[in-house]
C-alpha cells in the first residue's frame, strides 16, 4: 500500500477521533467567542495604530490570537504520541500494515487541520457578520495577512508540540514543558526582553537574537507590517527590522520563519519517531 | 510463519527486560507464553512485531521484524490484552483496519457474528463506549478475519464470557491458513486445550520450555474442594489435610495424579455424607495463595 493511502486511512481515523473528542468544536467555539467579543467591543470610531472600525477589531483579535494560537496548538499536540503510546492505540495501529511515517504524517495532518480550519472559518465569518451588522468595510487585505500569519504560527507550534510528544514519555511532564515553551514564546518578545536587558544587564545582541528568533515575535511583526513603524508599538527589534527590510520583508519573515522552524521540528520529530523504540 | 530468536535481549535504562532468549516456533505451532507480571512477555511480543529493537537475532521467516516491519505487519495479527479507549466509532475503526489490511469489512462482520456480536448495530458507537468484553470481541474479530501467518494473542479472552471464549477458539481452530500462534495466557484450560508448547518467562529470562502436557504436570497442582457433613467427615477430611473454608467447603491441594484416588476414597469412606465435589488445576503459586 502506498504511503499516500496509509496517510489517508490514518488521517480518516484520527479525524474521527478528533471530531468525536469535540476538539474541533472546542477550537471553533474559542475562536468564535473571541471574535464575537472583539467585534462587539471593538467596533468603535477610535483608532489603534491607524486602524479604525473593522480593521481595529481585526487588529486586536489577531494580536489576541497570536498569544492564544501557540497555546492551543501546543496543548493539542504535545501529548499525541505519548498518549497514543500509553493507551495502546499506537500499538494497535502499528500492528497493522501502516508505516511509522504513514502514522505520523496522517496524525500531524489532522492535528494541524483541526486547528487551522476553525481559524479560517471563524475570522472571515466574524468579519462578514461584523461588516453586515455594523455597516463597516471589511479590510480583506489585512484579513488575508492575519490568516496567513496565523496558519504559519499554528504550523510552527503544532510541529513543536509533536516534537515534544516524541521526546517526553510522561504526559504530565509534556504538559509542563508545553506551558514553559508557551511562556517563553510570549515572554521573549522584545518588550519583555528590554526589561531583562535593563534588569540583568544582558548583552543587547543576546536580547536582539532571542527576540528575532522567536516565531511569535516574527508573527506579531508580520501583522504590524502594514502599519507605520513606531518604536513604541514595534519595540526596538521590530522597529530596527521594519526600517531595514521594509513592510514586505517583515511579512515574509513573519510567515516563513515560523514555517521553517516548524518544518525543522517536525522533521526531527519524524526522524526520532521512525528510529526509536515505539512502546 | 517460522519464528526464530537467538540470544535476544532488551534493556530499558538500567533494567534488563529480556536476557538471552533462544526460542524457535515452528510454522503452524501453537505456543503459550506464560510468566508473572513484568516477566518480559510484552517486551518479547513487541520485539516480534518490530516495535522495539533489541540485541540478538530475531527472524520471522528469515526477515528481521525491526528492519522489515511494514512487510511483515501484513502477515501478523495482534490482539492486545487491553483495548485502547478510542473516541472513533466501531465503524471508523473496523473500516480503517480493513482498508489497511486490504480485506472486506464483511469478513470482520462474519467473525464478530461468531462471537454473537452484531457490528452493524454498534457501528455508530464510540469504541470507548463499548464494554470491555465487546471491545475485546471487536479486536479479536479484526485479527481473526485476516490471513495472518502469525497470530499474537495477549490474553485475548480475558474479558470475554465463556460462550464467546469458546467461540473464539473455535474460529481459531477453523482458520484455513493454520497460523503460528503465540498466546499469552494464564488460563490453564486454554493451555491444556489450545496450545502444544509452553514457554515460561521470569525476570526477563526463559526458565522453562516444553510440551504443554509436561508443563501442566510439572507446574500445576490440583485443588479438590468438597462439601460434606457429619462427625466422621470432619475427622476423615482433617486427617487428609483438608481445611474448612468460611462457606462450608473443605479444600485440599494435591498432586494432579493423586486427584482421582482422593476423590474416589472420599466417596468410598464418607458415602452419602459427601454433598458436592469440585476439582480444578491451578499453577503452583496460585495453589499457595489459595491455601494461605
Amino acid at each position: 500500500m502506498s504511503l499516500r493511502s496509509q496517510v489517508a486511512i490514518v488521517a480518516r481515523l484520527d479525524f474521527a477521533e478528533v471530531r468525536r473528542s469535540r476538539w474541533l468544536l472546542s477550537c471553533l467555539f474559542v475562536h468564535t467567542l473571541l471574535a464575537a467579543a472583539f467585534v462587539l467591543v471593538g467596533l468603535r470610531e477610535s483608532s489603534v495604530l491607524g486602524f479604525t472600525g473593522m480593521g481595529r477589531a481585526l487588529m486586536s483579535l489577531s494580536h489576541a490570537l497570536i498569544f492564544l494560537l501557540p497555546l492551543l496548538a501546543l496543548v493539542a499536540t504535545a501529548q499525541v504520541v505519548n498518549s497514543a503510546r500509553d493507551d495502546g492505540s499506537l500499538e494497535l495501529m502499528l500492528s497493522n500494515p501502516v508505516s511509522r511515517t504513514g502514522w505520523f504524517c496522517g496524525t500531524s495532518l489532522v492535528r494541524l487541520l483541526a486547528l487551522v480550519v476553525p481559524l479560517l472559518v471563524a475570522m472571515p465569518l466574524m468579519a462578514i457578520v461584523g461588516s453586515s451588522c455594523f455597516h463597516q468595510r471589511v479590510p480583506w487585505e489585512f484579513l488575508f495577512r492575519a490568516l496567513v500569519v496565523g496558519t504559519s504560527l499554528l504550523a510552527c507550534f503544532v510541529a513543536t508540540g509533536l516534537w515534544i510528544s516524541t521526546f517526553v514519555r510522561n504526559q504530565a511532564k509534556a504538559l509542563m514543558i508545553t506551558v514553559l515553551v508557551w511562556a517563553a514564546s510570549v515572554a521573549f518578545l522584545d518588550f519583555g526582553l528590554v526589561g531583562l536587558l535593563l534588569q540583568w544587564r544582558l548583552p543587547p545582541v543576546a536580547v536582539f537574537t532571542l527576540a528575532a528568533t522567536n516565531p511569535v515575535q516574527a508573527a506579531r511583526l508580520a501583522l504590524l507590517a502594514s502599519a507605520q513603524p513606531e518604536l513604541s508599538t514595534f519595540g526596538p527589534v521590530g522597529f530596527w527590522l521594519a526600517n531595514r527590510i521594509g513592510s514586505t520583508g517583515l511579512f515574509l519573515l513573519g510567515t516563513c520563519w515560523p514555517l521553517l522552524l516548524g518544518a525543522t521540528a517536525w522533521l526531527h520529530a519524524l526522524s526520532r519517531f521512525r528510529n526509536r523504540d515505539l512502546v | 510463519m517460522r519464528v526464530e530468536l537467538h540470544g535476544v535481549g532488551k534493556r530499558f535504562a538500567k533494567v534488563d527486560a529480556l536476557v538471552g532468549i533462544d526460542l524457535v516456533l515452528a510454522s503452524g505451532s501453537r505456543t503459550a507464553l506464560v510468566g508473572p507480571n513484568g516477566s518480559g512477555k510484552s517486551t518479547l511480543v513487541r520485539l516480534l512485531m518490530g516495535m522495539l529493537t533489541g540485541n540478538g537475532s530475531i527472524r520471522l521467516d528469515t526477515l528481521d521484524p525491526a528492519a522489515h516491519r511494514n512487510e511483515l505487519a501484513r502477515r501478523i495479527a495482534y490482539v492486545p490484552q487491553i483495548a485502547p479507549r478510542l473516541w472513533a466509532t466501531v465503524h471508523d475503526l473496523v473500516h480503517a483496519v480493513a482498508d489497511l489490511r486490504g480485506i472486506e469489512t464483511r469478513r470482520i462482520d462474519a467473525v464478530a457474528e461468531r462471537f454473537e456480536l452484531d457490528l452493524r448495530s454498534i457501528a455508530r458507537r464510540p469504541f470507548r463506549a463499548l464494554s470491555g468484553g465487546m471491545r475485546q470481541k471487536v479486536l479479536a474479530a479484526m485479527a481473526l478475519a485476516t490471513d495472518a501467518d502469525l497470530l499474537i494473542l495477549d490474553e485475548p479472552t480475558a474479558s470475554m464470557d465463556p460462550q464467546s471464549r469458546a467461540a473464539f477458539y473455535r474460529v481459531l481452530d477453523e482458520l484455513p491458513q493454520c497460523p503460528t500462534v503465540l498466546l499469552c495466557s494464564h488460563r490453564l484450560d486454554e493451555i491444556r486445550q489450545h496450545v502444544d508448547r509452553v514457554v515460561v518467562l521470569s525476570d526477563g529470562r526463559m526458565i522453562w520450555q516444553g510440551a504443554s502436557c509436561l508443563y501442566l504436570a510439572e507446574h500445576t497442582e490440583s485443588v479438590v474442594e468438597l462439601r460434606a457433613y457429619g462427625e466422621r467427615a470432619v475427622t476423615w477430611l482433617t486427617a487428609r489435610g483438608f481445611v474448612l473454608g468460611s462457606t462450608g467447603w473443605w479444600q485440599c491441594a494435591i498432586a494432579q495424579d493423586s486427584r482421582a484416588d482422593l476423590v474416589a476414597a472420599a466417596f468410598r469412606e464418607l458415602g452419602s455424607d459427601v454433598v458436592d465435589v469440585l476439582a480444578r488445576d491451578l499453577e503452583r503459586n496460585e495453589v499457595r495463595a489459595v491455601a494461605s
